[in-house]
């Protein structure tokens, strides 16, 4: 799990193309958009998974549409890929570069293009930071409601590339339900416009398809997002456990009292007390679980609602429930939780966050085989996660120094991943495929879904040059990837030939 | 419960791919008016039935596509819960198979979603007989392309749905309308001012003078929104006639446009209903298609029609989306069996 | 993070401890986003996830050029990526180590060298800041464009108290604050004599060190530090109980005596005694009873600027705002308060460009309000906002100043 040397592209094939690609792109770029010496590439050869690393052939950072155009053009024309990147915050290495494309940093296109208060539309460019978006709009007491935990750095672009999710999604729904529009430029250089201002647009619904496809189909230069209004009041709890299963049967508890909170978070005792260690929040750190629950509407409603949820909580277990004295307390809560996975970087210098995605109601059980599998690896995993829409970020701390652990946390960590998609559930609920779960892709569907996949891909790419061997794997990948992992008796692909 | 016939749909499938034979897919046969005629051997999916999976607590149904949409609606209702996208039946027979695939919410879409935002998993079999999953039951899943939403009001051009999986939600505890009098210019400016305010609105209408606010939530809720926005109490009973196009203001007409545009748009165009804050719009008059169209199409709407003649039933797509749309229906259905023509002429 | 430090630096001093920052660091990204120079340029290597890289490059052997050396001389050491690393990553330390690695490696051309040795000799050395200070405020209006601009207006100086209290405390009067700005230590005198302490200076202590330090003159620093403390050591000897830093730029460096000089036998005692008696005018606030100054301000709307050096680099968040709305002040919003103005120290002289930029926006956002007065708690900050503000800037202490009753 270092920097990745195998199955790369022989050197004389990466020095042909990037003779080739430079010239073009100079044309395009001014010196400083284009990044061409290993000294100024090193620094974008990983995004926020950084065990995962790979050195680019070319970085070039437009600053506008028309840039964009040419570069794809180019790109195109010389059979070049091209990997996307955003904030590079992502945690599933899906900006990771390809040795002998160009990647495309959006970061220089960051401005808010509109904001029309009365539609509740705001209109950016991709590089804006996610939670800008919010801070641009609060005057007109509006929001944008998607808030991974990375908003503060990650950018709306790369949201849409992985239909990020956050701490409200069980009431406000995911990336996918908060863009209307998107223009996108595919790899032909061709402008699509998906979606529109209507709540509807003719023919399909492909701002599904392009929401979560991980760079794979085209580049976003602009989007259109919607924005709701500031909820009137917002109050979150904060009931502390004495047991990880307590905790998450609670979960359950809340739903069935027919409550859907903004948010239902959970984080362990290790998360806590690194969260602890940063913000000094007053976490329980003496806790086994923490569960936050925020519920947020009119004054009268919260009120209800937070009597209904503290009464739950109690019944099922809760050792201590509090309720935030203030905004500064809640705050200083979700902070905390937001600032969880690399607070654990305090306690561990590596670590490698899960993203499994479970129904509720197997909490319990999943939980507990994930702590037991810390002997089994020997690894210590903190898990701080969204309870509310069963999805897990167990996170497996380890020393990349130590190619051993390494390896292990790999393991760990792709043991997970089954033991969600043994349990109902799937591998990635919001961080995305990216090139860290490629391999769990063929657990997932070991049908013809992946060729599926890759049909429908083609009609966007036909030369499959944008983040190639990204987020879909090829049927041989799993064929190969099958030797270790035969389910239940079951060889998948057994059409393939094996390596 | 129910019947899997899965087997034999896939094997019906398989055959006509092998024969390149096409195929017209067949439910309860109320939205029949949707789209341009089908052709080809009915792929009948009422037979496929029952409900496969339904915890409350999980907040997700599973069902086959053949299950009468009246069937999903009182099991969700026996629970407390259900189809917060208000999905229009048209009549008793109604699927809930064709209602993903035409893709229609009621009066509710603005405020709480449309049918693929309340979609988490689909099986479907594909133009070439295979039978496919996407997505699943939990509340996210960022694995591969979200097939799920996207077989969502593609009207049968991709493939056949098999069986969804939906995302439930609990009935609110208390639901109001208020009607205040109001012009149609004055009600779209009203509902948008609201829809900017943390209020808990599920519901905006406009017909005959008046414009009509449903709130919904707790009841405490609720009630200080009625105080704080006004106007009178009405029945509840009129959104189901709204979403059902059986009210007054359209029942009768027989030509019925629905314009589909940005809420705050200003247009042209006298409209007998408006609902989702401004952003469907139903237009019974005698304009020709083309002057329609373009006016719509000028404010970044697109219009369908519901009852009536015209050349197109949905509006057309610009030759880069209609070649885009060519392909991705070749990558589901390689030799085009599935209701060929029924969504867009070009595929 | 993973790191493998190559021979040369695994075994020195700065190699470890270089080492130990980096393998804090997750790649996480947070930086980035109150990142000053990340926000204008956009670009990785302008983001302090990028420098943090690059460092780690160069400690792992590979080639570095001056495009290394020009993205760390970017960076305005404003340490708000510390604030915001969830991880606990020491960037402030990292980029010191940096910079002075890389400036062996790639040495600077004559004339950059000179410049940067000019800045050294003259901001910190109070006898000829003030004779260039008064020759530039005298032919101001006939100084062009940028450079004119950069010269702060005369002011007057206004009365010290004499010493009359058994209470007393030191104040740093060092480089150019007396000179440009005379009235905030004469102020904070007066505020403190009303609570019952004296404020004396030691004529012999100047600059902190901190303009040598970062432009890595760190021997040159360090010199300058065990001056001041030797200035200092009688009165402390004597009893003073703090020593009062009014500029909150100096006062992140003194608080760093102790660490920088811990190897230093004959000072690092002292040093460490120093750093803990330093405060900033909000430490030596939070101690005393402020009823006494019967504070009654009127209808005066003030914009606050927190100096990266009070809220990144000593973490004091907050204080000073309190103060000003306790004393009756109303205080504007001001948008995107964590970022730098584009003082950070000499570099208004080094990055022009991006200085202008950076304090373009700041006064923007400073202005939205409407505020009467800016007030901020650094001379660097003040000197700068004042270049581009039409609003009047000043000290926070001077605002006290002016409201306390009879």
């Amino acid at each position: 799990m270092t920097a990745i040397q195998s199955g790369l592209l022989d050197q004389a094939i990466i020095d042909d193309r990037r003779a080739r690609i430079v010239p073009k792109l100079q044309a395009i770029l001014s010196s400083d958009q284009l990044k061409v010496t290993q000294e100024d590439l090193a620094p974008f050869e990983t995004d926020g998974l950084a065990p995962y690393r790979r050195m680019p052939m070319v970085v070039a950072l437009p600053t506008d549409k028309a840039q964009v155009i040419a570069i794809m053009k180019a790109c195109q024309s010389e059979d070049i890929p091209v990997v996307t990147r955003g904030a590079g915050t992502g945690l599933s290495g899906g900006a990771m570069p390809h040795e002998g494309g160009v990647l495309l940093s959006m970061t220089k296109m960051n401005a808010i293009q509109n904001i029309d208060p009365d539609a509740r539309i705001i209109t950016v460019q991709p590089g804006i930071r996610n939670a800008a978006v919010t801070q641009a709009v609060a005057p007109y007491g509006l929001y944008y409601a998607p808030d991974p935990s990375s908003q503060i750095a990650c950018s709306i672009g790369g949201n849409i590339a992985e239909n990020s999710g956050g701490v409200h999604c069980l009431k406000y729904g995911l990336t996918v339900h908060n863009v209307l529009q998107a223009t996108v430029i595919t790899i032909d250089g061709g402008e699509l416009t998906l979606g529109g201002e209507s709540l509807d647009a003719p023919g399909l619904d492909l701002m599904a398809a392009l929401i979560g496809s991980e760079g794979m189909l085209g580049v976003v230069v602009e989007a259109k997002l919607k924005l709701l209004p500031i909820p009137q009041v917002t109050k979150v709890v904060s009931a502390a456990f004495d047991d990880l299963g307590t905790a998450g049967r609670a979960v359950g508890d809340i739903i069935a009292a027919g409550i859907i909170p903004a948010g239902l978070e959970m984080m362990d005792k290790l998360s806590l007390q690194a969260a602890e260690n940063f913000l000094n929040a007053g976490y329980p750190t003496w806790a086994e679980a923490l569960l936050l629950c925020e519920v947020d509407g009119t004054a009268e409603e919260v009120q209800e609602h937070i009597e209904d949820v503290t009464q739950v909580l109690k019944t099922a277990g809760a050792v201590e429930v509090k309720v935030a004295r203030d905004d500064a307390e809640r705050e200083l809560f979700w902070k905390g939780r937001k600032s969880a996975f690399p607070a654990v970087g305090q306690i561990s210098p590596d670590y490698y966050c899960m993203d499994g995605t479970i129904p509720r109601g197997e909490l319990p059980e999943v939980l507990q085989k994930i702590s037991d599998m810390q002997d089994k690896y020997g690894l210590q995993c903190a898990n701080v996660f969204h309870a509310g829409d069963g999805n897990l970020h167990p996170l497996i701390m380890f020393d990349g120094n130590d190619p051993v652990q390494a390896e292990k946390a790999q393991q760990y960590g792709s043991e997970i991943l089954t033991t969600c998609v043994e349990h109902g559930g799937t591998i990635t609920g919001e961080h995305g495929v990216g090139v860290e779960k490629i391999n769990e892709m063929c657990v997932q569907f070991p049908g013809e879904e992946l060729t599926q996949f890759h049909a429908l891909k083609r009609a966007f790419d036909a030369k499959e040059l944008m983040n190639p061997g990204k987020a879909i794997p090829t049927l041989n990948r799993c064929a190969e990837f099958g030797h270790m992992h035969v389910h239940h008796g079951e060889m998948p692909h057994p059409e393939l030939e094996r390596f | 419960m129910g019947q899997d016939i899965t087997q034999t749909l896939v094997e019906q499938i398989a055959q006509a791919h092998q024969e390149a034979r096409p195929l017209a897919i067949h439910g309860g046969g109320t939205k029949g008016f949707l789209g341009h005629d089908l052709v080809g051997e009915v792929v009948d999916i009422t037979g496929h039935q029952g409900i496969v999976n339904y915890q409350p607590v999980e907040l997700v149904m599973t069902v086959r596509a053949g299950t009468p949409l009246a069937e999903v609606e009182a099991a969700l209702a026996e629970k407390g819960q259900c189809l917060a996208f208000e999905p229009p039946s048209f009549g008793s027979a109604a699927t809930i198979g064709g209602t993903i695939a035409t893709g229609l919410s009621g009066p509710a879409r603005p405020y709480t979603g449309s049918a693929r935002d309340f979609m988490l998993g689909v099986r479907v079999i594909n133009g070439q007989g295979q039978a496919l999953r996407f997505g699943g039951e939990v509340m996210k899943n960022v694995a591969g392309y979200d097939v799920s939403r996207l077989m969502t009001a593609s009207h049968g051009s991709l493939g056949l749905i098999t069986e969804v999986s939906l995302k439930v939600l609990p009935v609110a505890k208390s639901v109001k309308t208020l009607a205040t009098s109001a012009s149609a210019n004055e009600a779209i400016a009203l509902f948008n001012r609201l829809a900017g305010q943390p209020l808990p609105i599920s519901a905006t209408a406009w017909a005959e003078g008046q414009a009509y606010i449903r709130l919904s939530g707790a009841a405490s809720a609720v009630d200080a929104a009625a105080k704080q926005i006004g106007g009178e109490l009405a029945d509840n009973s009129v959104w189901a006639s709204l979403k059902e196009l059986t009210h007054n203001s359209v029942a009768e007409q027989s030509t019925l446009w629905r314009l589909s545009v940005p809420q705050t748009a200003s247009l042209d165009l006298d409209c007998p209903l408006i609902e989702w804050g401004g952003g469907q719009r139903w237009y019974t008059g005698d304009a020709p298609e083309q002057e329609l169209r373009a006016k719509v199409e000028a404010v970044g709407g697109h219009a369908t029609l519901y009852r009536g003649q015209a050349e197109r039933v949905f509006h057309p797509l610009n030759p880069a989306m209609s070649a885009l749309h060519s392909r991705i229906k070749h990558s589901f259905d390689p030799k085009a069996l599935f209701n060929v023509g029924r969504f867009h002429p070009e595929f | 993070m993973q790191t493998s430090i190559v021979q040369k630096y695994a075994n020195t001093p700065q190699g470890q401890q270089a080492d130990a920052i980096l393998r804090k660091c997750v790649h996480c990204g947070f930086c980035t986003a109150t990142c000053p120079t990340y926000q204008l340029l956009g670009d990785e290597l302008d983001s302090p996830r990028g420098r943090i890289y690059l460092i780690k490059q160069m400690l792992e052997g590979a080639e570095v050029t001056e495009k290394t050396r020009n993205h760390l001389d970017r960076c305005l050491t404003c340490r708000s990526c510390e604030t915001t690393c969830p991880s606990g990553v020491e960037y402030g330390k990292l980029v010191d180590i940096g910079r002075d690695l890389v400036e062996k490696e790639v040495p600077r051309g004559f004339v950059e060298r000179l410049t940067r040795q000019a800045l050294i000799s003259v901001l910190p050395n109070r006898p000829v800041f003030n004779a260039l200070l008064k020759l530039g405020q005298t032919f101001k209006p006939v100084v062009p464009g940028a450079l004119g601009k950069k010269i702060p207006p005369k002011r007057a100086k206004t009365p010290w108290p004499a010493p009359r209290h058994t209470r007393r405390m030191l104040v740093l009067d060092a480089c150019a604050q007396p000179g440009a700005t005379p009235n905030v230590n004469a102020s904070a005198a007066r505020v403190l004599d009303r609570l019952g302490i004296s404020l004396v200076t030691a004529p012999e202590a100047g600059c902190c060190g901190a303009v040598a330090y970062h432009l890595n003159d760190q021997a040159g620093g360090l010199d300058a530090m065990r001056a001041n403390i030797d200035a200092w050591w009688p009165e402390i000897e004597k009893g003073c109980e703090a020593i009062v830093i009014t500029a909150s730029g100096c006062g992140v460096m003194v608080k760093e005596y102790g660490h920088l000089l811990a190897g230093d036998a004959a000072y690092a005692k002292k040093a460490r005694r120093i750093a803990e008696l330093c405060k900033d005018m909000t430490e030596v606030f939070a101690a005393e009873s402020l009823e006494q100054l019967n504070l009654s301000a009127q209808e005066q709307k003030v914009a606050f600027h927190a100096p990266c050096t009070l809220q990144h680099g000593q973490k004091i968040v907050g204080v000073a705002e309190r103060y000003l709305r306790e004393a009756g002040f109303e205080l504007t919003m001001v948008a995107d308060s964590h970022l730098c103005c584009g003082s950070a120290g000499t570099y208004s002289i080094t990055q022009p460009e991006l200085s202008q930029s950076l304090l373009k926006n700041k006064v923007e956002a400073l202005e939205a309000g409407r505020p009467d007065v800016i007030a901020t708690a650094n001379i660097g900050c003040h000197l700068h906002i004042e270049t581009g503000a039409q609003t009047p800037v000043k000290h926070w202490i001077e605002l006290i100043d002016d409201v306390c009753g009879a």
